[in-house]
């Protein structure tokens, strides 16, 4: 069974957290970094989920010095403050997932993002879903000429069945194009496609997309074949794109408009296999406003 | 001999008397012609003084219409004795119909003198008073003005003038009164940060942990009645998570969300968004310009201030029509939304033919929690978000409520790809 540590000041969050993960894996919390780091003596963990901001040393100090001593050992960051303030300081102590104390507290999303970190089963939209996900669709494009006619058959798909499309149709154009243009490349790294050119993808190359909704929420995932995306550059893009650096760059933005205009957004990384990019939007606005970092990296 | 004495002494009394005709009429002639020629100096005099007592006049007239404060001088009863081209025009008469009539007639079109006249306390005091502060309603327009009065003495040390020196400082009061306002909001804005997120800590455990309660029951073990007062917690919770998420909103600086988009876009989502949700039948008519400008902004934020600018035109609309209902008039509302360019900036105008704003609340709409819904339908944060909203992004938001249209209007400055390069560096 997966052991879990849970690091947090406040004693309602940390029981809370407990009393839900409890029923999965075997839970343990500390009220401080300190206290923490003396139960990793005693105890090997398998995820550390840690608060950022505790009286003594900070979340992300933390959690840095757990991945020190335990490289083994994956993190998470939970925060009730700006998630957009810290992923400069997630990003340097090799967090990649901050999740947002909601109100109401979303233990979907928890569990699964506990979940995808400790079991490396990350990929699919319907992971992401309640057990009632209904799939809309699936498509692949192959080619540049088909990019805008499956768009837009998913746009259709929403409006008609769903009758929302959110800011879909705005991300979708950025993370497709990103998909065809920008992911493909040769052995060196250097850029396979120029922008808007007319492009056939290889045989081994495509861009996969889903989309389907659940009771709370809808959402598209768009997986590309091989991808050259880490978490370091997806945190450095968004902090850049965040501090307002990166108005004008070309790559950065998509993810960047994607994350800001969905509820949700997910990269799922099998580096030099496929990248996912999930976005989702909730029917309801409990959860919006809060924007996590959930970036998986296997 | 003594004839030819006699002769010589006759001849030289003669020539002596000559003389002194001569030299007597020379004498009148010299006196005259200094008279003549001192009167001559003496007229040229007069006129060059007068020529410049006159230029003084004029110059000085000149001063006092240049002025752009408001003077005249007045009499123990209130009578103009004369007023300058900005007291003339302020009272929208000449300045020579000025004089006999009372000032407070022409300038605060009253029917008495103000109860807190300066000039009187200067007629009587014999002093001046200075920036008396004034605030009256002229034509249901609150006007704010400072005066300040002198007497003028007379020889004998009376008080025959006041002269008053008045400032229409309406805009600077306007100004001012933004200021604190915005400074409020900036104090109110970072305090609530802090707190909101602070909230946010116990809330986010209060939430979780009745919503486990409620999910395991038995873990806890909770009977119906337990489940049915942890549920309304979680509604509690919910209901407090939401007017936090809200104060967020308002105090959150999103810095470097900014694409490049165009506003007809941003409008009609909006549009779309406010659609979705059951309204009453309400005709939108729209005019949207097809060369507009870009801008850069971060369309979720603007397109949250047209979602709250539409919401309010609706529910005023919908108010409006419960009145006509109940006195069995026919009414039939109506949404306009126009944008257009003006002067390198993009201007979004939303109408609506609805209640409309009274003028009592004119100016406290923008500010948080003024609402003029019923509690639990809004906390009456929506304008003053959107007034944030648009702040940041260097834009303005004002409004205009006439007889039947109400307009908002959001003004927002266009982009240009040179100038961001510029303010990157």
């Amino acid at each position: 069974m997966y052991s879990i540590l849970i690091v947090d000041d406040e004693f309602s969050i940390r029981t809370m957290l407990m009393d839900y993960l409890e029923e999965f894996y075997e839970v343990e919390v500390a009220e401080n970094a300190q206290e923490a780091l003396n139960l990793c003596k005693k105890k090997y963990f398998n995820l550390v989920i840690s608060d950022i901001n505790m009286p003594g040393m900070k979340g992300p100090e933390l959690l840095l010095e757990i991945k020190r001593l335990y490289p083994e050992t994956r993190t998470a960051l939970i925060t009730a403050y700006n998630i957009d303030d810290y992923i400069n300081l997630a990003r340097k102590s090799g967090v990649s997932n901050i999740i947002p104390k909601t109100s109401p507290f979303n233990f979907k999303e928890l569990f699964d993002i506990v979940d995808g970190l400790l079991t490396g089963n990350i990929f699919g939209l319907r992971r992401y879903m309640n057990d009632n996900y209904i799939n809309f669709g699936e498509f692949c494009i192959k080619s540049s000429k088909e990019a805008k006619d499956v768009r837009e058959a998913i746009v259709t798909l929403l409006k008609e069945r769903l009758g929302v499309i959110g800011d879909m149709r705005l991300i979708l154009d950025e993370i497709i194009t990103n998909a065809i243009y920008h992911a493909p490349a040769f052995e060196d790294g250097t850029k396979k496609y120029e922008e808007f050119s007319d492009v056939v993808l290889e045989p081994q190359e495509y861009v996969y997309l889903e989309c389907g909704y659940d009771s709370e929420k809808y959402g598209v995932s768009v997986v590309d074949k091989m991808g050259r995306l880490t978490k370091e550059i997806v945190l450095y893009k968004i902090e850049r794109q965040i501090n307002g650096k990166g108005i004008l760059d070309d790559s950065g933005r998509g993810i960047h408009m994607s994350r800001l205009f969905s509820d949700r957004l997910i990269i799922n990384i099998a580096p030099k296999i496929k990248t996912e990019v999930i976005m989702m939007n909730y029917f309801t606005n409990k959860y919006r406003g809060y924007k996590p970092v959930y970036i998986n990296e296997l | 001999m003594v004839d030819i004495l006699l002769l010589i002494v006759i001849t030289i009394s003669i020539i002596a008397n000559i003389l002194i005709f001569i030299l007597y009429k020379k004498q009148r002639e010299i006196s005259e012609y200094f008279k003549r020629s001192l009167q001559e100096k003496k007229l040229r005099h007069d006129t060059v003084i007068t020529e410049k007592i006159t230029l003084g006049k004029q110059q000085l007239e000149a001063v006092f219409d240049a002025i752009t404060d408001m003077i005249c001088a007045i009499d123990k009863d209130f009578n103009i004795v004369r007023a300058n081209k900005s007291y003339a025009s302020y009272s929208k008469l000449s300045v020579q119909a000025l004089p006999g009539k009372k000032c407070f007639e022409v300038f605060f079109k009253r029917k008495t003198p103000c109860s807190d006249c300066p000039a009187k306390i200067s007629f009587t005091s014999q002093k001046p008073i200075f920036k008396h502060q004034k605030k009256i309603k002229i034509n249901d327009k609150t006007e704010y003005f400072l005066i300040t009065t002198y007497p003028v003495n007379d020889s004998l040390g009376k008080t025959i003038n006041v002269i008053e020196h008045i400032r229409h400082n309406t805009e600077e009061k306007m100004i001012l009164e933004q200021l604190i306002r915005s400074e409020k909001l900036a104090t109110i804005g970072t305090m609530t940060a802090g707190i909101a997120h602070e909230l946010l800590n116990p809330l986010s455990g209060i939430s979780g942990t009745a919503g486990n309660m409620i999910q395991m029951p038995e873990k806890y073990g909770l009977n119906d009645k337990g489940i049915a007062r942890i549920t309304s917690i979680i509604e509690s919770a919910n209901r407090a998570g939401s007017i936090v998420k809200d104060l967020l909103h308002l105090s959150r600086k999103e810095e470097g969300t900014s694409i490049i988009t165009n506003a007809n876009e941003i409008v009609i989502k909006a549009i779309d968004a406010v659609r979705m949700k059951d309204i009453p039948p309400i005709e939108f008519k729209m005019s949207l310009e097809d060369n507009l400008p870009k801008i850069i902004c971060d369309p979720g934020k603007i397109q949250q201030v047209f979602i709250n600018l539409l919401t309010n035109a609706i529910q005023s609309i919908e108010a409006k029509k419960q009145i006509y209902e109940q006195a069995n008039k026919s009414y039939s509302g109506v949404i306009l939304i126009a944008t257009h360019q003006s002067k390198g900036n993009v201007q979004i105008d939303i109408s609506d033919n609805g209640i409309g704003i009274d003028d009592s609340i004119k100016d406290k709409i923008f500010e948080p929690f003024f609402t003029t819904r019923s509690p639990g339908e809004g906390v009456g944060l929506g304008l003053s978000i959107c007034q944030k909203i648009i702040e940041e992004h260097e834009g303005k938001i004002f409004f205009e409520s006439k007889e039947t249209f109400t307009t908002f209007s959001v003004v927002l400055p266009s982009y240009s790809k040179k100038e961001v390069r510029e303010v990157l560096g």
